[in-house]
């Protein structure tokens, strides 16, 4: 019962022919299905439909993003939850929306729109399911297996993380506080990892990045030849944060939307005590190694 | 707040020197002791919160003497308890700290397979020794293979077909692979409740009988290490480093002083509850075990306790 994980970032972007090429040759995804003004993208090891959809609009930016949950009837217990929190619901129904069913949609007091999704359509992996072997020959590019987590902004970070928390049935993991004691960034789990979302303090409807799994820091060492190979802009990394003590790497697409590859981290049981980081270790809290966030990644979002 | 089984929480192995079990299992495996009996050692990766992963019992022989599952909720406890009795299987149910040290409340139950069986909720939480405040990344001072967590346990049964019915049906599991014979029977199934390709899986063999428990590690590399580690220690490797057909995982296969079959293990893959499992067919058994070889060395098929 409840959310399971992060499914599907829907962002937009002036240019569909190059974030198609970009995402495929150099992010390594598939393209599952596209329209006149849209491409909705896969990794190798994903069965739905998409964990990425972009959609061409003359700015840069996310429309949304999106869970999925574990039974359709927990769309109707989470819509009468967030109404009695005071957000309008909308509901989106099978067929209304490529590749998924029955759907809510909402707005956060961070000025993003979330989506709760039930089915998605099962397009299946890039291996068969009898006698698979356990990678696909000609994988082009990083070619992550799935979809990790996403950074978003927000200007008050404690109000969006109790939303998370006691209505949506969110873990927080980790939180950093500044020196009077107030609530900086939230990393909030559904599925027993350190993260499926984080808020930072910033504006309100921005996006940070979002980020695909790897199974091995040696993969974030080769992401990291890829794309200085295809000249890619590499942000930071590959490194490790002392949040979620993961292993990174950041970087951006043509576009200018932060990506990220990611591997490592913990398995938080849900009586996992949060992990609380003061102001004075921001730094190495966000890059352990440098123990300092540079300039473009704290100020850069979209 | 959380529904059913939440994933495996430790296995009760018997050496009959536990001395010597212990020695090797804090300094060559490098789990962390945290309590000790006349009879009895706890143990648990460095990562764990809880108080124990593995229990280690001064016995004659050697095999297991059970496994336990971590349950967050009473209610759950409850529940499920009652549909392991509703399966008519007899349940005992026990208080915290009956039955070991730290323990939480336990139904207990002997499994179709002829496994003791615990669903435990509430063991003692003694913390990963990391600073709740601005943590490093990893204590300094871990020794040997020190995998952060327990992964998962792989058994033998007479019944495969049965027992993973009562596991899919009864205790909530999903079915992520299956090798099939070619009469139809399962000969392995591999289940699980936290996503992973398994956190329990089931071979055709004895009842009762244990292949061996799994602990993770976080990459291929940490398995290099490992195998240096047997091998400077002299522990006797079975398979490994190799992949896995089955759960696409890499593992390092050994064993312990008195026989038992560790492993370590990492990858995988993440499973939805709406996927579809991954079946083998008997010919292609070898590549389902270890991939690379292709085919299974008798020892690992027929070593077990």
């Amino acid at each position: 019962m409840g959310i399971l994980r992060l499914s599907h970032v829907d962002i937009t972007c002036p240019d569909l022919e190059l974030a198609a090429a970009y995402y495929t040759q150099v992010m390594g995804l598939d393209i599952s299905e596209r329209t006149d003004d849209r491409i909705f993208l896969k990794c190798w090891d994903e069965r739905d439909h998409h964990c990425l959809a972009i959609r061409h609009d003359t700015r840069v930016g996310m429309d949304r993003f999106a869970f999925k949950v574990e039974h359709a009837d927990d769309l109707a217990h989470f819509e009468s939850r967030i109404e009695a929190a005071g957000h309008p619901v909308q509901r989106i129904s099978r067929g209304e929306e490529i590749g998924q069913g029955e759907s809510i949609r909402f707005e956060l007091t961070s000025g993003h729109e979330m989506e709760l999704v039930a089915d998605i359509e099962k397009v299946g992996g890039r291996l068969p399911l009898v006698n698979p072997p356990p990678m696909v020959d000609g994988l082009v590019g990083i070619a992550p297996p799935r979809i990790d987590h996403l950074l978003v902004h927000a200007e008050e970070v404690p109000a969006v993380a109790r939303f998370f928390t006691e209505i949506l049935n969110f873990r927080m993991t980790e939180q950093l506080l500044d020196g009077g004691g107030h609530q900086m960034i939230a990393f909030l789990e559904r599925s027993a990892k350190p993260h499926d979302i984080a808020f930072v303090q910033g504006p309100n409807g921005a996006l940070h990045h979002f980020s695909f799994w790897l199974d091995d820091w040696d993969h974030v060492r080769r992401a990291a030849d890829i794309l200085a190979y295809n000249g890619v802009t590499i942000d930071i990394g590959p490194t490790r944060h002392g949040i979620t003590r993961g292993n990174t790497i950041y970087f951006f697409d043509p576009m200018g939307t932060r990506n990220e590859v990611f591997t490592g981290g913990y398995r938080p049981d849900p009586d996992f005590p949060t992990i609380t980081w003061t102001d004075d270790e921001a730094g190495r809290a966000i890059f352990y190694y440098e123990g300092v966030v540079n300039e473009r990644f704290a100020t850069v979002h979209t | 707040m959380s529904d059913g089984i939440l994933r495996l929480s430790h296995a009760e192995v018997r050496v009959p020197d536990l001395e010597l079990a212990l020695a090797y299992y804090v300094e060559v495996v490098g789990l962390v002791e945290t309590d000790r009996t006349a009879d009895k050692a706890y143990l648990k990766g460095w990562d764990e919160h809880q108080h124990h992963s593995l229990i280690l019992t001064d016995s004659p022989t050697y095999g297991l003497n059970g496994l336990g599952f971590k349950v967050m909720e009473l209610t759950e406890l409850d529940r499920l308890a009652a549909r392991v009795e509703e399966s008519g299987i007899e349940v005992t149910r026990h208080q915290p700290g009956e039955l070991d040290l730290a323990s939480g409340h336990i139904a207990r139950f002997a499994a179709p397979s002829g496994h003791v069986v615990d669903l435990e909720c509430g063991q003692e939480q003694v913390g990963n020794g990391l600073s709740l405040i601005n943590p490093p990344p990893r204590p300094d001072d871990l020794r040997g293979i020190h995998p952060p967590r327990i992964d998962h346990i792989f058994l033998l049964c007479e019944d495969v077909d049965g027992t993973t019915s009562f596991f899919r049906d009864v205790l909530e599991f999903r079915l992520t692979e299956q090798i099939m014979a070619d009469d139809g029977h399962q000969l392995a199934t591999f289940l699980e409740r936290t996503h992973s390709p398994h956190d329990i899986a089931f071979l055709t063999g004895p009842n009762g009988g244990f292949h061996h428990v799994a602990y993770w590690v976080d990459e291929w590399s940490d398995l290099k290490h490992a195998a240096d580690t047997c091998a400077h220690h002299g522990v006797d490797i079975d398979a490994g480093p190799t992949r896995h057909g089955a759960t696409r995982g890499c593992g390092l296969y050994f064993f312990d002083p008195a026989g038992n079959r560790n492993e370590v293990y990492t990858g995988g893959y993440w499973f939805d509850p709406d996927d579809e499992p991954t079946t083998w067919t008997e010919s292609e058994m070898g590549r389902a075990v270890f991939c690379y070889r292709g085919q299974v060395d008798q020892r690992f098929m027929t070593v077990h306790s």
